[in-house]
C-alpha cells in the first residue's frame, strides 16, 4: 500500500539569519501576495531562472549545512554527531509557491543515533531551514559510507577466506533485503562485490553499516 | 563546456547529477515549454534464484541494489553531438559488473529519446533491471495538464494517481501514455519501447515530492515512486510521470531501454 501523503511544511524559520539581501520567507510571502493583489500576472515555470539549477558552490553547501546543524529541531542530531551527510544539491521550486525564484539547497542526512533520514530544503537567500522531512525511510549511501563498507568487508575473515587469488573489491551496491527476517530489510546496509578486475564476480559481502559487521558472506552465482 | 543547448528546435539545460545521471531541465520546444526538469533517479537490479530445489527458495530472497549513476560512477566526460535531425547528450556509467550509457536524444520534430542502453555481465545471467525515469513535464505552464492512457481503441483521461502498466494496446503511432495541455490542446506522447514491459505512474506534483535519493522507502513499505501514489486528482493540475521499464539481462545484451517522447500540438 502506498504510504500516505506527506503535508509540505510551511516554513518555520528558528531564527532568520540577518543578510542584506534577503528578507524572512513570511515577508517574501506578503510580498508576493501584495504584487498578486495588484493584479500582476502569476509568475510561471517559463520565466524560471536557469541560474537556481547551477551546481552549489563550495560556500553554498557549507552555508547549507551550517544553516542545517543550526536549527533547533535538529539539536540533538548535531550534538551527538552521529550522522552522514548523503547529498547537497541545487533545489528549483516551481512557481507560485513562494520560495520560487530563491536559491535552494537540498540537503539530505542520514542519523546514525537515531536511524533516521532527515531530508531538509535550505533556503539559502533566507538563511533557513525552509522545509524540513524526518522520515524512516533509507537514502542512497554517500561515498565515506560507500567505503567504509568495502574497508569492514575485507577485514572479514569469512570474507577473505571465499576471495580467489586476484579478487578485489568490485563496487558497493547500495542494497535492502526483502526478507523481513534478513537484518539488511530494515537496517542500513550496503553488498560489497568482490572479483577480478576483468569483470567476472565471485563474492558478495552484505555488510550492517550500524554495527560496522559482515551478515552475509554469498557466492556471486549464487546471489 | 556550456549547459545550455540550443540545437534543432529545442533549448535545454542540463547538469550531472550526484545520483539520478544527467537532468534536462527547462526545455522548451520551438520557443514553448515543455519541461521543467526530466532524470534518471536510479536503476535497480532484481536477482532471480537459480536454484529448481522447492526447499531452498524461501531462504533465498535477496532484495535489490542499485548504484547511484552521477558524479561518482561516470566514466569520461558528457558528451553533446549533433546527429542529423537532432542533437544528443550521452554519458557512460560504471560500478563494477554493471555499464550503463544515458541518453537523452532530442529530434527536431519535436520527438526526444531518453534511453538508457544497458550493458555489463553483472553478477551472473539471472537479474532483471528495473531503469526508473522522472519527467515533469510542464507544457504550456505547470497548471491545466491532464494525463491520458490509450485502452479499448481509444483514449481515457485518467482522473486520480495511479500505476498504468502498458496492457498492449497503443493508438496508430504506438503511443500508450500521453500528458496533455488542457487549455492548448498540446500534448506529450509517450511511446514505450516493446520489450521494456513498461509502466507508468502519474502522481501529482507537490513540492517535497522531489526525485528521491534511492528508492528505498521504510522498511516495509513501498519503494519510490509506488510511495508517491495516492488517490489525488490528477485532471486539471500538475503532473510527474514516472517511466519505469522491466529488462531481463539475457545474451543479446547492450540492450537500450526507454520511451519515444513526442512534442505534439507546439506550433511555432
Amino acid at each position: 500500500m502506498a504510504a500516505p501523503k506527506k503535508a509540505v511544511k510551511s516554513a518555520k524559520p528558528v531564527k532568520a539569519k540577518a543578510k542584506s539581501t534577503a528578507a524572512a520567507p513570511g515577508k517574501i510571502a506578503s510580498k508576493q501576495g501584495a504584487k498578486a493583489a495588484g493584479g500582476r500576472k502569476t509568475p510561471d515555470v517559463a520565466a524560471a531562472d536557469p541560474t537556481l539549477f547551477d551546481p552549489l558552490t563550495p560556500g553554498e553547501i557549507a552555508d547549507a549545512l551550517r544553516t542545517l546543524t543550526e536549527d533547533r529541531r535538529l539539536g540533538s542530531m548535531a550534538k551527538v554527531g552521529r550522522y552522514r551527510v548523503i547529498c547537497t544539491e541545487p533545489l528549483v521550486v516551481k512557481p507560485p509557491h513562494w520560495m520560487a525564484g530563491h536559491r535552494l539547497a537540498r540537503v539530505v542526512v542520514y542519523d546514525y543515533a537515531a536511524d533516521r533520514t532527515v531530508d531538509a530544503c535550505i533556503d539559502l537567500d533566507a538563511g533557513v531551514v525552509s522545509h524540513l522531512e524526518v522520515t524512516k525511510s533509507q537514502p542512497m549511501l554517500s561515498r565515506d559510507e560507500e567505503a567504509l563498507a568495502i574497508s569492514i568487508a575485507m577485514t572479514d575473515d569469512r570474507v577473505r577466506a571465499k576471495l580467489m587469488l586476484g579478487d578485489v573489491p568490485q563496487t558497493t551496491m547500495h542494497y535492502w533485503g526483502r526478507n523481513p527476517k534478513d537484518i539488511s530489510f530494515a537496517r542500513r546496509s550496503a553488498a560489497v562485490i568482490f572479483g577480478r578486475s576483468d569483470g567476472h564476480s565471485s563474492v558478495v559481502a552484505v555488510v550492517d553499516l550500524l554495527d560496522n559487521q559482515v551478515t552475509q558472506v554469498v557466492p556471486a552465482e549464487m546471489w | 563546456m556550456s549547459n545550455v543547448i540550443n540545437e534543432a528546435n529545442w533549448k535545454f539545460h542540463w547538469r550531472l547529477t550526484e545520483s539520478a545521471g544527467i537532468m534536462v531541465y527547462l526545455a522548451d520546444f520551438k520557443g514553448r515549454r515543455v519541461m521543467w526538469e526530466g532524470s534518471l533517479p536510479y536503476v535497480t537490479v532484481d536477482h532471480q534464484q537459480q536454484s529448481l530445489d522447492v526447499a531452498t527458495e524461501a531462504s533465498e530472497v535477496h532484495g535489490p541494489w542499485w548504484v547511484p549513476l552521477g558524479t561518482r560512477t561516470i566514466q569520461g566526460p558528457v558528451r553533446v553531438q549533433t546527429f542529423r535531425g537532432g542533437v544528443e547528450l550521452s554519458a557512460q556509467f560504471q560500478a563494477g559488473p554493471y555499464q550503463y550509457t544515458q541518453l537523452w536524444r532530442f529530434h527536431d520534430d519535436g520527438r526526444l529519446s531518453p534511453w538508457l542502453t544497458i550493458y555489463g555481465p553483472g553478477v551472473h545471467d539471472q537479474h532483471t533491471y528495473h531503469p526508473h525515469w522522472r519527467f515533469d513535464f510542464d507544457l504550456d505552464g505547470a497548471r491545466n495538464d491532464a494525463f491520458e492512457r490509450f485502452e479499448g481503441n481509444r483514449w481515457h483521461r485518467v482522473e486520480t494517481e495511479g500505476w498504468f502498466p502498458y496492457g498492449g494496446e497503443a493508438d496508430e503511432s504506438g503511443s500508450v501514455w500521453r500528458q496533455v495541455d488542457v487549455d492548448a490542446g498540446s500534448a506529450i506522447n509517450i511511446r514505450p519501447h516493446s520489450w521494456d514491459d513498461a509502466e507508468v505512474f502519474a502522481i501529482r506534483y507537490h513540492d517535497g515530492e522531489w526525485a528521491p535519493y534511492s528508492p528505498r522507502s521504510a522498511a516495509g513499505s513501498q519503494p519510490f515512486p509506488a510511495a508517491y501514489v495516492g488517490d489525488e486528482a490528477l485532471d486539471g493540475d500538475d503532473v510527474t510521470l514516472w517511466y519505469v521499464a522491466h529488462v531481463h539481462f539475457d545474451q543479446s545484451f547492450p540492450y537500450t531501454a526507454g520511451p519515444w517522447i513526442k512534442v505534439e500540438g507546439l506550433g511555432s
